[in-house]
């Protein structure tokens, strides 16, 4: 009976409501992604959701253009002085939303609080500026500690975008970032409802003439996985991140969905807590890499869709070492090891957190350390706990996955593999003097050859001493409607949003 | 109803074929759960990243999953958490929430008074938060699940039979007792109970189905079973994603659970009847 | 006494309950571990952003001192700002409420109906087969996992058919009722099993009761027995249920929510506890605390109408 009614219900409302759920005349992208936008500050916060939308409502001096090379943003060009340490930059004459004018105080103002502020969450990448002025309405001089190559690469890094120093002075840093501030980028904020979506609409004065190619954007926050291709099926969003792997495949024969799996600088791998036995003992890590079939991992994690890792760094960065082998998979050399090592055969702890697809992956490391002896339970904790318990050591083995921002490698190195340069390599504890210096030394050095020669040096003794087992490079699963055309993601997390046209 | 006696008998005929259907599903789980190691014919936990995601078929019945594991096997030895649950996360918050609704119920007054409030504010818990905190400062596991079940579910059972109880106790033949000088527990415990506890135990087998499905929900803040043992919940929660293109990883433990299910509601409705006729 | 002054007792027994609330939820959202700042700003933010927001809103303090100047907000009628989003913690709750409040009683419209006539039906047929398709239905209907179900409606409804949106809420009323009706159905269905065999078994109970079989005796028609005693004596102990109910819905069409993308407080109580996001969290169990009591209330004001013999 119920059915009978609920049918009946469904046809009436069916028939009610055919045609309800049309667009209006303006033509918004539509993006559905389990990311959440947190705040509005591009200073505030590093964790995705936030980059994508700052990346849209903030221009930097620098962008990328279609092939991914750096070229002029709000600043038209630039001047490398002849000791590496002063940049000066010329801006062009570019508004704010409001009408106001980007100045060089504004391009200041903006940088050095993400140096200085004291709630700043990420200012690595201005680590090396040392000055910075305005010499006068449309010059800005940069001043290094010393030479350093990546520096025009980290003005283009998500946090580096030029907000309103009269609009933050003016109003207040809370409020000129609550609902509504001022932006230098594509877009402004129409609406934002936290929790749910972020709706933008082109700013009328954007730099970039006729861009961007669109009325606005709506980001939809969607946690379910299935939900995301059910929209993107049901026609009700253009584009969504983080498709389920196993349902690639079927979407990329779907008509009017296209799924490029664009190359990230995202990279699947385990960290081992260096910081207490059995892991402080590089015979065990080894080991531990060694009894780890990557080739059947990353097939098995993502249905053959991503490349096995074979360094410590993210397969899409430059200076990537892709000739390099990798840790061959080899139970038998994992068990003298262990044998010769000092690990005493106790369970050891695989910390793990909510994130997608990690139990998966939780369960497979552990039967293949179990197949050469090393023991382990995994624990499985909520995000909160494991971001607590991983600064504080708390684990032995924590497998996760991490990204970076720019396609230079240096700050991919100073997070993941520098024991001294704040995280401790990623909290695992990781310190090798040598690698500290070669870190530094490849970010002073502006030749590209020598450049590489560092990087692939800093990978091999990383790898061999397995700061991190290394286990996946995957591509995004975004998935695409043929309405729009022109957009997709950088490798740095970026959507290609004012590039984007609505055909249909 | 001109054929009210015929039903009344055919009815009577029924009730213990009910109860028998239901625990021999019981039973058959029971037995499954304690020789999971004989019928499961597989190691739950062997990986075989050659056969992901395979069909039933002969040698894999069930399937196999997103890790190449045996479903069948796995959902056998899923029997020996999920039946324990049942019983594990029923008891205790049926044995606290009987106790407060029968005697706040019966007795009324501060007792009553004082034991609402403490209802009151439980109900008014959400149930995540309380799980959370309370796993969060014992640590994550089933058992710490059990132990938060008790603190919150127990509400249920108080108001049920509070809600009987209070009807009861104006009944004549209540009163007729208290007149003729019976102590109040023997009261209570004789006369009351029996005649309040039918809508407790039908809720108590449905009970025990959500306290399984809820037990699922939780997997995913990482507070039910870890894995990667096999437990049905966890099963369905992880088959999430291959829920369109691998049907069977959520579907067998997910008929398990009905099986289960079933079997509790067929004794619950069995045992609700045989209560009210020795009442 | 009267049922007015009755009823403003039982507001007044309101405050104890919110103070034991706020108490118990405040210690427990404190004392579960967890970082909320790191989550909010990134997994690179340096150490000392993170200890400075923390210091910011006085998470480094004392716990009564944190306790004391929360509560002194909240008698100003401020419950504090979000930890994530720095916005005003009633203002966020206010935003998501109407959705989970229409999804509810959504739910309710398509269930109560539903419930009474099975119910019935089962009951005057016992052990007939309509009887036992409506026991093997709601069976179903409350093992199958929620997710499943309604992944599956919305991939048929939704995608297949292209019937009902898979996601989002609308923005008028029309909009919402079409919206919502998959996640509405999908909670239903486990929702109204639950109900039909309760009230079921009470049905029958009342069924075989003694005055019944006395009006029988007397020569009542059987269907004015049923309407006039059985039904509205089996009514009470569906309707304490469906008030458990209605308030563990309101805080936990969390799957439904989250399954539809309908952002209701379900869906934000759930990101605010993964987020630590203390201040929503508190207002979320207060909010929802009282949303219970007043349930509760309206449950038992009805049932002293249902039957006289219950006292407030």
């Amino acid at each position: 009976m119920i059915w009978r009614s609920i049918g009946a219900a469904a046809a009436v409302a069916a028939c009610i409501l055919t045609g309800a759920g049309s667009a209006g005349s303006e033509e918004l992208v539509r993006i559905a992604s389990p990311y959440k936008t947190t705040t509005l500050d591009p200073s505030r916060s590093a964790a995705a959701g936030n980059i994508e939308t700052f990346g849209q409502l903030y221009a930097r001096l620098l962008r990328r253009d279609q092939n991914g090379e750096l070229a002029p943003g709000l600043a038209e060009s630039w001047e490398i002085s002849d000791d590496g340490k002063t940049v000066t930059l010329t801006l062009r004459d570019a508004k704010f939303s409001d009408g106001s004018p980007i100045t060089a105080e504004d391009v200041v103002f903006s940088l050095l609080r993400v140096r200085d502020h004291p709630e700043s969450a990420y200012p690595a990448p201005l680590q090396q500026l040392a000055e910075a002025k305005a010499k006068d309405e449309k010059t800005v001089v940069l001043t290094l500690e010393h030479p350093f190559a990546p520096f025009l690469g980290n003005l283009e890094v998500f946090n580096a975008g030029i907000v309103s120093k009269t609009d933050v002075e003016a109003r207040g840093e809370e409020e000129a970032f609550a609902s509504d501030p001022v932006t230098s980028g594509p877009y402004q904020v129409r609406e934002w409802r936290p929790n749910d979506r972020l709706v933008l609409e082109a700013s009328p004065n954007y730099w970039r003439e006729g861009y961007p190619k669109n009325d606005g954007a709506e980001l939809i926050e969607v946690g379910s996985e299935n939900t995301r291709v059910a929209m993107m099926l049901s026609g009700e969003v253009d584009a969504a991140r983080e498709i389920p792997w196993s349902q690639v495949s079927d979407l990329q024969t779907r008509e009017g969905l296209e799924m490029p799996l664009e190359p990230s600088t995202v990279i699947y791998m385990t960290l081992l807590n260096e910081g207490r036995a059995p892991f402080d003992d590089v015979r065990v890590r080894q080991a531990a890499a060694h009894a780890i079939d990557v080739k059947a991992v990353a097939k098995a994690m993502t249905f053959g869709h991503a490349e096995p890792a074979n360094t410590t760094l993210p397969g899409a960065l430059d200076f990537h070492h892709s000739e390099y082998p990798g840790i061959a998979y080899d139970p038998a050399k994992a068990k003298a090891l262990l044998e010769e090592s000092d690990y005493d055969g106790e369970d050891i702890v695989i910390l793990i957190s909510d994130i997608a697809d990690i139990d998966k992956l939780a369960v497979l490391l552990q039967a293949q350390w179990a197949a050469v002896g090393l023991k382990a339970k995994i624990e499985k904790v909520d995000r909160g706990v494991w971001w607590e318990r991983i600064p504080n050591g708390d684990y032995d083995a924590a497998p996760s996955w991490w990204y970076n921002e720019t396609m230079d490698p240096d700050l991919a190195a100073r997070w993941a593999l520098c024991g001294t340069c704040g995280n401790r390599s990623f909290y695992t504890n990781y310190d090798d003097p040598k690698v500290n210096e070669l870190i530094e030394a490849a970010a002073a050095e502006f030749d590209p050859e020598k450049r590489t020669a560092l990087y692939h040096e800093i990978q091999e003794i990383t790898t061999t001493e397995v700061s991190q087992i290394p286990l996946y490079y995957p591509p995004f699963t975004n998935a695409y409607s043929a309405r729009v055309e022109g957009l997709q993601m950088t490798p740095a997390l970026q959507w290609t949003l004012e590039e984007t046209e609505v055909v249909e | 109803m001109s054929d009210e006696p015929a039903a009344f008998a055919s009815m009577s005929r029924k009730v213990p074929f009910e109860i028998a259907l239901g625990a021999a599903i019981l039973a058959a789980w029971v037995i499954l759960a304690i020789g999971a190691p004989v019928f499961a014919g597989a190691d739950p936990n062997a990986i075989d990243l050659l056969a992901i995601l395979q069909p039933p078929s002969l040698n894999h019945p069930f399937g196999t999953d997103h890790l190449g594991r045996d479903v069948f096997a796995r959902v056998v030895f899923g029997a020996r958490i999920d039946v324990w649950m049942g019983v594990a996360g029923v008891l205790p918050p049926l044995v606290i929430g009987v106790t407060v609704g029968l005697f706040s119920g019966y007795f009324g007054g501060l007792l009553d008074t004082v034991m609402m409030r403490l209802v009151d504010i439980t109900v008014a818990f959400p149930f995540f938060i309380l799980v959370i905190a309370i796993v969060g400062m014992l640590g994550p596991g089933l058992g710490n699940y059990f132990i938060a079940l008790a603190l919150v579910a127990w509400v249920s059972y108080a108001r049920l039979i509070r809600a009987e109880v209070v009807v009861l106790k104006n009944a004549e033949y209540i009163q007729a007792a208290r007149a003729l000088g019976y102590h109040p527990l023997y009261i209570v415990l004789r006369h009351v109970l029996p005649n309040a506890i039918s809508p407790i135990v039908v809720y108590a087998m449905s009970d025990a189905v959500l306290v399984i499905l809820a037990g699922a929900s939780l997997g995913f803040l990482g507070l039910g079973a870890q894995p990667p043992t096999a437990e049905w919940g966890v099963m369905i929660a992880d088959g999430q994603p291959y829920v369109i293109d691998a049907w069977w990883i959520c579907f067998f433990p997910g008929l398990a659970a009905v099986t289960l299910g079933l079997g509790f509601l067929l004794v619950s409705d069995g045992l609700a009847h045989a209560l009210k006729v020795t009442s | 006494m009267s049922r007015l002054s009755v009823i403003g007792q039982r507001l007044l027994h309101l405050i104890p309950v919110l103070i034991g609330i706020s108490v118990i939820s405040f210690l427990l959202v404190k004392l579960s571990p967890g970082d909320p700042i790191r989550m909010l700003l990134g997994d690179r933010a340096t150490e000392e952003a993170v200890s400075m927001v923390r210091e910011r809103y006085g998470l480094d303090r004392p716990l009564l001192e944190q306790y004391l100047v929360y509560i002194g907000n909240l008698l100003q009628g401020d419950l504090g700002r979000s930890i994530r989003y720095r916005l005003p913690v009633g203002e966020l709750i206010l935003d998501f409420l109407p959705r989970t409040l229409f999804l509810v009683l959504y739910v309710m419209c398509l269930s109560v109906p539903a419930t009474v006539l099975l119910a019935i039906a089962a009951a005057r047929n016992q052990g007939g087969w309509i009887d036992q398709s409506i026991r093997v239905l709601s069976v179903c209907g409350m093992t199958i996992p929620v997710f499943w179900l309604a992944v599956m409606l919305s991939r048929f409804f939704g995608v297949e058919l292209g019937w009902f949106p898979v996601s989002g809420y609308g923005e008028t009323f029309i909009e919402h009722l079409h919206h919502l009706f998959l996640p509405a159905v999908s909670t239903a269905v486990w929702l109204v099993p639950l109900l039909v065999r309760n009230l079921r078994a009470a049905i029958l109970e009342q069924m075989e009761a003694d005055y019944v079989t006395a009006s029988r005796s007397k020569g009542l028609p059987e269907g004015y027995i049923f309407r006039r005693h059985i039904f509205l004596n089996s009514v009470l102990p569906t309707l304490h249920l469906l008030g458990v109910m209605v308030a563990f819905l309101i805080g936990s069409s969390v799957v439904v929510e989250i399954v539809y993308a309908v952002p209701g407080l379900g869906a934000l109580m759930i990101s605010s506890v993964i987020g630590r996001d203390y201040y929503v969290v508190q207002g979320l169990t207060l909010v929802y605390a009282l949303g219970t009591v007043l349930v509760t209330l309206t449950v038992d004001v009805i049932s002293t109408l249902v039957d006289p013999r219950v006292k407030l």
